[in-house]
């Protein structure tokens, strides 16, 4: 019995062993094949099978064609392509696309190349993010392929610099570009949207008693600090200022920040920005949509996201897609116009690229410069791109001419363009996504939390915290 | 009716502590209330300023029970039911549905029913015998305990980082799965060796005089006195995985292997504000967890203060 | 009954490998992801990452960090997070627990509904509560809002700033950001405390307190001199819980504030992942995660004592 006992209790623990093991098991057999393949969503043509995949990052999500969705536009650009792609490369490649969060794709890109974890052949990429993937040595130097491309001479310089590292290397092929604009209300300005800060200040005064706000923008610190690189640095650059010495380091306390950030100080408290502003979530937007704020400093993209609309005398914009913004402007009851400035300053803003990257350990790279031959060879898809891809304006000078871009939206950005001296607001800082962190984390201090905090004081502290950080 | 006012003080004091009792519940469900409100509202009424509480007014009156719009637009714009030809006719081919759910209920599934076995194992040997390094490996357990997933995450993502770079062969899924595991084993150890220490040695040994094998007395007599247990920890590893995010974001790279409340998340992300769907998979997701909950309370209960009162 | 005897007398060397073998599996992944990454963590704040890899930097990742204006704010959005949630938790969940320890007729179902917070996830409720409360739409900010109820121009819970701070740079009193988390978090920790609560309430007998009420002592008198007392160590196992997972908890801070507005909910477990998987400085999050990790050990020493574990462990 004794011995019955103990190879009783010991075959016990032998079976929950297997039992264990069972448990293990059954969980990896179950990993392989992955429950969603993506290329099934029914507009895509299937190509061969023996065709190779090639994967990509996009924020948009080619399978949802919820035409409400924020990025319709996007996802049926991004659903039209894959599909254009697949049938011209049929056989040959299979675009097969993973959807990322915008304010996380670039962490998880540099977190999964230093993990040896699944990279895609492309991703999605925003010039000012270029110089933490450098450092992070994240993508591929793409100059010597790019050079010897015949698309190479006919895009604008311009553009291709800011896809430049501070190393030399040419990290990413620029598609779009996107300047930043001020989407007005045309009819609260009867003397057009004010050129000098004197006269902004005037007209808010003058707003405020018909019991509306002048301007609305993203003031909080949300998003990992992406309003620095909005309405914020809208403006900062139109006041002069800029984030860095050119030198790497981060400068804030200059007199040229401090009376941009005066004058955003003075905006809060005299009540001339709704609340909203400081909501986060693109909250600040809705003002704008009900025209409670008269204009909203963003990105020329904005015109996708800024719906539904109710203009100042009660018209409505409400089929939810990017056409209402584009009716409300055609109507001209939306105009595009440059931020003001200080006298003898000439109004300013962001100005960024976007586009494409390799990154390193790519499993296609051959498919990643098919595709990118692919869109910038042929103008039509190079204009569609910048179009719905990117919602700006073509790097490929053969696209300008596409009839898309001679619409109202486009030659009034264009219009806005020249009438300003649009600039990154990276310069030559290196840790971006540290740097908008810190710098809305000051503004915002300044700006809305204690606005009789003393303004050199905090934005040096900012600075030396970013400095220190090597 | 006189008497009606002369209730003893017992019964008055019954009736303020109910209507205490009732009143508190009332206002801390009001968020859950809410939510299922905004989960029926269509698009047009979640953006109305000022906002409305319920969807029926009517420019006659503020509330109007027969011109309430109440909408299933947030469900169906987060489970996107589509028609099909074959057989339940009709697919669900939202996100939620189709990727983090079912991988959700892998990791809820696989995690609860290896905690169980490991910790039922576990809690076995320390209850039933005495060895050389017991008190230490109890000790050791017990302390780790109360340990939080947040300060040993870094460094789990790192190791996953440099797993995947050695040869051996890495699957992001049972990588979860071990890290849940170990993040839910301590506990669960400590649960199930409080429910063996309840069962009486004497009753197997009596069984097995009776003429049972120890295994039969194990069968018999051990196991189900332990069951209520292990279906204590099996539950509740089972909903600590459905509502875990972190690790679960973190750890795992590909999106399709992510979980459900990483699905929930992305819903954050984009700037329209779709209150509805928000408001729809919070209450398809929590669901299942709450009915879960109400139907084995019981077991529930028992571990947790077994548990927490240990550790 | 004798042979059965002999099992636990006589211990030979199978009776002394089947419990480990039996052990093997939960210690082997014990020893990964539990004991291993406490290790690994001081070795990493010891690590900065360059191009060409981890190099070892000593103390810097302490030093950057400590020097950081948001490293010294977080601790104090910590203590007055912790300081809130507890004092609320602890003192509803007594009053809960008393209340439901009277065995009135419905406590069953009262229970039930009470329970329903605890069994949902933390990223759930900070989304939920967000949802209610967002500017202009959520549904609660129109009576928020109310400029009547809260003067001068109503309250917008997710945007308000913080009042100036009374003492020095401590963030006293919070913003309204910060009183609303700590609601949410209590709200999602209350059924829990007030359950353990009273499952320790009701092994105190009846009698006492009856024969207390007979020698003429109030409720107040009673709770003081009999209840609390007796239930003593059970307040403390809930007090150790709620401050370590008010530490370590982050979702709801997640998917609630995000750390807002400004920096006013930024509190330590919020700025780990900030440090580590937005800004990917994890040297400095796995510096803050050392000390994030003595501060919860000393805890679970704490409870260990108080508890007496010696004596449980027998």
């Amino acid at each position: 019995m004794n011995a019955h006992g103990k190879s009783g209790l010991m075959w016990l623990a032998v079976s929950l062993m297997i039992v264990l093991a069972l448990v293990l098991s059954a969980c990896a057999p179950a990993a392989t094949p992955a429950p969603s393949q993506p290329t099934q969503a029914p507009a895509q043509p299937t190509p061969a099978p023996e065709a190779k995949v090639f994967a990509t990052w996009y924020q948009f999500d080619q399978e949802n064609t919820d035409p409400a969705s924020d990025e319709a536009v996007g996802n049926a650009w991004l659903r039209e392509n894959m599909a254009k792609f697949n049938e011209a490369f049929a056989g040959k490649y299979k675009w097969v696309n993973t959807p990322k969060a915008w304010d996380k794709m670039d962490a998880e890109l540099i977190a999964a190349v230093q993990a040896g974890g699944e990279v895609p052949d492309i991703i999605q990429i925003t010039d000012f993010k270029i110089p933490m993937h450098a450092k992070n040595g994240s993508l591929q130097d793409l100059r010597a392929w790019a050079e010897a491309q015949p698309w190479y001479a006919g895009m604008d310089p311009q553009a291709l610099k800011t896809c430049t590292g501070p190393d030399g290397g040419l990290y990413c092929i620029p598609f779009a570009e996107i300047p930043y604009v001020v989407f007005v209300w045309a009819d609260l300005f009867p003397n057009d949207y004010p050129k000098t800060i004197d006269q902004f200040l005037t007209e808010a005064e003058r707003l405020k008693g018909e019991g509306r706000y002048i301007m609305t923008y993203f003031g909080s610190t949300d998003k990992g600090g992406s309003g620095a690189t909005r309405g914020v640095w809208t403006v900062i650059s139109s006041f002069g200022g800029t984030y860095d010495d050119g030198k790497g380091n981060m400068l804030l306390n200059t007199p040229e920040n401090i009376a941009a950030i005066e004058f955003l100080r003075t905006l809060t408290v005299k009540g001339y920005v709704p609340e909203v502003t400081f909501a986060g979530g693109f909250q600040e937007e809705e003002a704008f949509k009900d025209s409670s704020a008269a204009s909203i400093p963003t990105a020329l993209f904005g015109y996708r996201y800024l719906r539904p609309l109710t203009a100042p005398d009660g018209t409505k914009y409400e089929t939810m897609t990017e056409q209402d913004m584009l009716k409300a402007i055609e109507d001209g009851k939306v105009v595009l116009r440059p931020f003001a400035a200080p006298e003898g300053k000439k109004p300013s803003g962001g100005l960024s690229a976007r586009g494409v990257g390799i990154p390193k350990g790519a499993k296609n790279r051959e498919a990643a410069e098919a595709f990118i031959n692919w869109v910038l060879t042929h103008s039509d898809i190079a204009a569609d791109y910048a179009l719905r891809g990117e919602s700006g304006l073509p790097v490929l000078f053969a696209a300008y001419d596409q009839p898309q871009f001679q619409g109202k939206l486009h030659q009034q950005a264009k219009a806005v363009v020249q009438a300003s001296a649009l600039r990154s607001w990276r310069g030559s800082l290196e840790r971006t996504a540290e740097a908008q962190m810190i710098i809305m984390n000051a503004v915002y201090k300044l700006v809305k939390e204690d606005v009789t905090a003393d303004i050199p004081t905090v934005l040096k502290q900012a600075e030396d915290e970013y400095n220190a950080g090597k | 009716m006189v008497r009606t006012l002369s209730l003893s003080p017992k019964t008055w004091r019954s009736i303020f502590l109910n209507g205490f009792m009732v009143t508190f519940l009332l206002v801390a469900m009001l968020p859950i209330f809410l939510t299922i409100i905004i989960s029926f509202k269509s698009h047009k009424d979640i953006i109305r300023k000022p906002p409305v509480i319920f969807p029926c007014d009517t420019p006659a009156s503020a509330f109007d029970l027969r011109a309430c719009r109440w909408s299933v637009e947030g469900y169906e714009r987060v489970l996107v039911p589509k028609l099909t030809n074959s057989f339940p006719l009709i697919q669900l081919t939202g996100r939620m549905f189709r990727i983090y759910i079912p991988n959700t209920l892998l990791y809820a599934l696989s995690t609860a029913i290896g905690v169980t076995v490991m910790a039922g194992m576990a809690g076995f040997a320390l209850s039933r015998f005495r060895f050389g390094l017991r008190r230490a490996l109890m000790i050791a357990v017990l302390s780790i305990t109360g340990v939080p997933l947040l300060t040993n995450l870094l460094a789990l993502y790192q190791l996953g980082v440099t797993l995947r770079k050695t040869p051996i062969p890495f699957n992001d899924r049972a990588y979860l799965i071990f890290v849940y595991f170990g993040f839910y084993l301590p506990l669960s150890i400590w649960i199930a060796k409080g429910f063996f220490d309840t069962i009486p040695r004497d009753l197997e040994e009596a069984a097995m005089i009776d003429g049972a094998t120890p295994l039969g007395a194990l069968r018999h007599v051990t196991m189900p006195a332990a069951l209520p247990g292990l279906a204590a920890i099996f539950l509740m590893t089972f909903v600590n995985v459905w509502n875990e995010f972190l690790a679960g974001y973190l750890l795992v790279t590909k999106n399709e292997l992510k979980p459900v409340m990483f699905g929930l998340y992305e819903f954050l992300g984009p700037n329209i504000i779709n209150f509805q769907m928000i408001a729809a998979s919070c209450i398809l997701i929590a669901l299942p967890v709450v009915i879960i909950f109400q139907v084995a309370r019981r077991y529930f209960f028992m571990a947790m203060v077994e548990g927490a009162i240990k550790g | 009954m004798i042979k059965g005897l002999t099992i636990r007398r006589k211990q030979s060397r199978t009776d002394q490998s089947l419990p480990i073998l039996l052990l093997l599996p939960a210690l082997i992944v014990l020893l990964v992801v539990q004991f291993f990454p406490a290790f690994y963590t001081i070795w990493l704040s010891l690590q900065e990452r360059f191009p060409t890899g981890w190099q070892f930097v000593g103390l810097d990742n302490y030093r950057l960090l400590v020097n950081t204006s948001l490293f010294k704010e977080s601790i104090g959005h910590t203590i007055v997070f912790l300081v809130g949630y507890i004092v609320l938790t602890l003192s509803l969940g007594f009053v809960l627990a008393s209340i439901l320890n009277t065995r009135l007729r419905l406590s069953g179902f009262y229970l039930a509904l009470l329970f329903i917070p605890w069994t949902l996830a933390d990223i759930l409720v900070g989304m939920v509560f967000r949802l209610l409360v967002y500017p202009d739409y959520g549904i609660l900010s129109g009576i928020l809002g109310n400029p009547a109820l809260f003067p001068p121009k109503g309250l917008s819970v997710l945007t308000a700033a913080r009042p100036a701070p009374l003492f020095g740079s401590f963030p006293f009193p919070p913003a309204p950001a910060m009183v609303y988390l700590i609601l949410a978090s209590s709200w999602r920790a209350l059924p829990f405390i007030t359950l353990l609560l009273l499952a320790s309430l009701q092994t105190i007998s009846q009698e006492i307190i009856e024969s207390a009420r007979i020698d003429g002592a109030n409720t107040w008198g009673i709770a003081r001199h009999i209840t609390i007392p007796l239930i003593f160590p059970t307040l403390v196992v809930a007090l150790f819980n709620l401050i370590l997972t008010g530490v370590n908890s982050v979702g709801m801070v997640f998917s609630l504030t995000a750390g807002g507005p400004g920096t006013a909910t930024f509190v330590m477990s919020y700025l780990l992942y900030n440090l580590g998987w937005e800004r990917l400085r994890f040297g400095q999050a796995a510096a803050l995660a050392v000390m994030m990790a003595l501060v919860n050990w000393a805890l679970i020493g704490g409870t260990m004592r108080v508890t007496r574990v010696d004596e449980r462990t027998a």
